[in-house]
């Protein structure tokens, strides 16, 4: 912190350490409440702050949505979705973005800033054809439905931070390589992509995190219950567990809770991940 | 960078073979092609074939010209309200975000106790999906039994009892308010970023010749951070033109249409009402929208999609 006599240092990390306290608190609130209204007991109906605190707190919740909703089941949806579209966009991305970084073609320049183009383009404003398209492909409907375009419209984010990386490089082993008579491929499968762990890791934390919240093309795309994916899930509640918030948040927690013990343990990997590589090492 | 291989030493033998192995980057970047065809280049032009036609999805449609337009510009209310909704959103969302954001990422830029915790909770509702933190703050919000109407029962701040939802003159900014708890932390580690990134001899060289904390930040530390706060600029412009399942969740656009957006009008056009053409229509005004801003902040102001870009 700043400088300055002991004392108004002390003072000052102590303001700085309160503020901190208080503000962290407030974020946590609506954190909070989902898990306390999830261990409401059925019988309270009227509980102190909205749900917030919970004097007698039971599992009730919890043993009738295992009961009564297949949760394994839509997180299985959710990975059979997610898992296939980090892959193709990993695969396709860090191939077009070695081209991009290393090699000359026809219109070079041109393909880059047109797959550009997608990351200033709304999703909403692709919906209505990209649901047309999975009709007449016989998609709809089906986890292929929700694959395909999210690996698209994943590519060209991850090309760009790939590209960003490989442009960084040092150009001297590569030629090496290549005197030795080492293809483009060859460069690319065994040189760049073993050095790339960091800006692939960031790619496939980026990614996942997208097609797993995606949520309007699946509301558009999925229509039978048993194919749905997690982030459908609170809307097939909605209706039954209306009268009955305990397990409707103890729904939203469990389809939450993963995801945020995936992102505490990955943290460190999620930070520089989510501001892009940009906390250099 | 488009010279990438010029430099290397085998340019001496300019034979038919190398001129064909210099169009292999073509075959690698080919499949990312189709993929860019198919799910966005043919949408792209889809929608403004069928922004001309009136269609209900099913049946084939009929050419109406630039009908759908001119009803979207002089006659639809609810567009208007989108417009409007569109500029509250994206002020009252960007702004807001980066000053917190940025006063956050200043305290846990610090050696404070916690800081690596303090980060994970203020990013934390960033990784939760919309349609959780939806149904939770309708919880907040409630009027009768909701955290804060119970709280303006307990402490007689009676103003905090609202209905926050269904009042259409707040329904907007109960949402807008979500979306920036959601999305602060996002502003703070980008910001965060950026101040390790500032070289720590200018500010150590500030700190000597006096200059207090509110000077740093004012004339030293601000500045340094213009591509963060273009960044968060784009990123937030492109965000506010795709917001759905937030507002999907905790309002339905409603009451009304007070609270509609852009994408929540083209949902209720398309797949709930059936007007498909028209719901085409809305799309191609948001993509142009999005397009003009997001190119104009590239071009002009030298915003990046990426920090280190």
């Amino acid at each position: 912190m700043v400088g300055g006599p002991k004392r108004t240092r002390f003072f000052n990390s102590l303001i700085l350490q309160v503020l901190l306290l208080v503000m962290a608190f407030l974020w946590l609130i609506p954190i909070l409440m989902m898990l306390t209204v999830s261990f409401m007991p059925p019988e309270q109906r009227a509980p102190e702050l909205g749900g917030l605190i919970v004097t007698r707190p039971s599992l009730f919740n919890y043993e009738l949505v295992f009961k009564e909703n297949p949760i394994p089941r839509y997180f299985l949806n959710s990975l059979i979705i997610t898992v296939p579209s980090v892959i193709l966009v990993v695969a396709l991305a860090s191939l077009a973005a070695f081209a991009f970084s290393r090699l000359k073609f026809w219109g070079h320049d041109f393909w880059y800033y047109l797959l550009l183009l997608t990351l200033m383009l709304p999703i909403p404003t692709l919906v209505i054809p990209i649901f047309q398209l999975a009709k007449r492909f016989n998609i709809y409907n089906t986890y292929l439905g929700l694959i395909l375009p999210y690996t698209a419209l994943g590519i060209p984010f991850a090309i760009v931070i790939l590209r960003s990386f490989f442009d960084r490089f040092p150009r001297e082993i590569e030629d090496a390589a290549r005197l030795d008579g080492c293809s483009s491929l060859g460069v690319f499968w065994r040189i760049m992509l073993p050095l790339s762990g960091p800006a692939l890791s960031v790619v496939i934390i980026w990614q996942f995190m997208v097609s797993w919240n995606e949520f309007l093309l699946a509301l558009v795309t999925i229509e039978s219950n048993p194919l749905k994916p997690l982030t459908l899930v609170p809307l097939i509640y909605s209706g039954p567990y209306m009268a009955r918030p305990g397990a409707m948040f103890a729904t939203l927690t469990l389809i939450t809770v993963p995801v945020v013990l995936v992102y505490l343990f990955m943290q460190r990997y999620f930070v520089s991940g989510m501001t892009g590589g940009a906390l250099r090492e | 960078m488009s010279t990438a291989s010029s430099s290397r030493p085998d340019t001496v033998r300019k034979s038919r073979h190398q001129r064909l192995t210099r169009q292999e980057g073509l075959v690698f970047v080919l499949p990312t092609l189709v993929m860019f065809f198919v799910f966005v280049l043919y949408p792209i032009f889809y929608i403004f074939q069928a922004s001309t036609m009136e269609w209900n999805g099913i049946t084939p449609g009929v050419f109406v010209g630039l009908r759908n337009f001119v009803q979207l510009f002089t006659q639809d209310r609810i567009f208007h309200i989108t417009l409007r909704n569109s500029f509250y959103w994206t002020f009252l969302t960007i702004f807001p975000q980066m000053f917190l954001g940025f006063a956050l990422a200043m305290m846990v830029n610090s050696r404070v106790r916690g800081r690596v915790i303090y980060r994970a909770i203020f990013y934390m509702p960033a990784i939760i999906s919309p349609i959780v933190i939806g149904i939770i703050w309708q919880r907040i919000y409630n009027p009768f039994g909701g955290l804060l109407a119970d709280i303006a029962k307990l402490t007689g701040l009676t103003f905090l009892k609202q209905a926050y939802l269904a009042d259409p003159k707040i329904a907007i900014f109960s949402c807008i308010l979500v979306n920036v708890w959601q999305w602060t932390g996002f502003s703070m580690l980008l910001y965060l970023a950026g101040l390790q990134g500032l070289s720590q001899d200018v500010l150590d060289a500030a700190s000597v010749d006096g200059a207090n904390l509110w000077q740093r930040i004012r004339y030293i530390i601000w500045p340094m951070l213009k591509h963060v706060h273009l960044t968060l600029i784009l990123l937030g412009v492109i965000g506010t033109l795709q917001t759905f399942a937030l507002i999907f969740m905790l309002t339905k656009g409603g009451p009304n249409h007070a609270s509609e957006m852009m994408p929540t009008y083209i949902f209720l056009k398309a797949f709930q009402l059936q007007s498909m053409g028209y719901a085409s229509a809305i799309s191609v005004v948001l993509l142009i929208l999005a397009l003009s801003l997001s190119i104009f902040q590239v071009r002009v102001l030298g915003a990046r999609f990426f920090l280190s870009d």
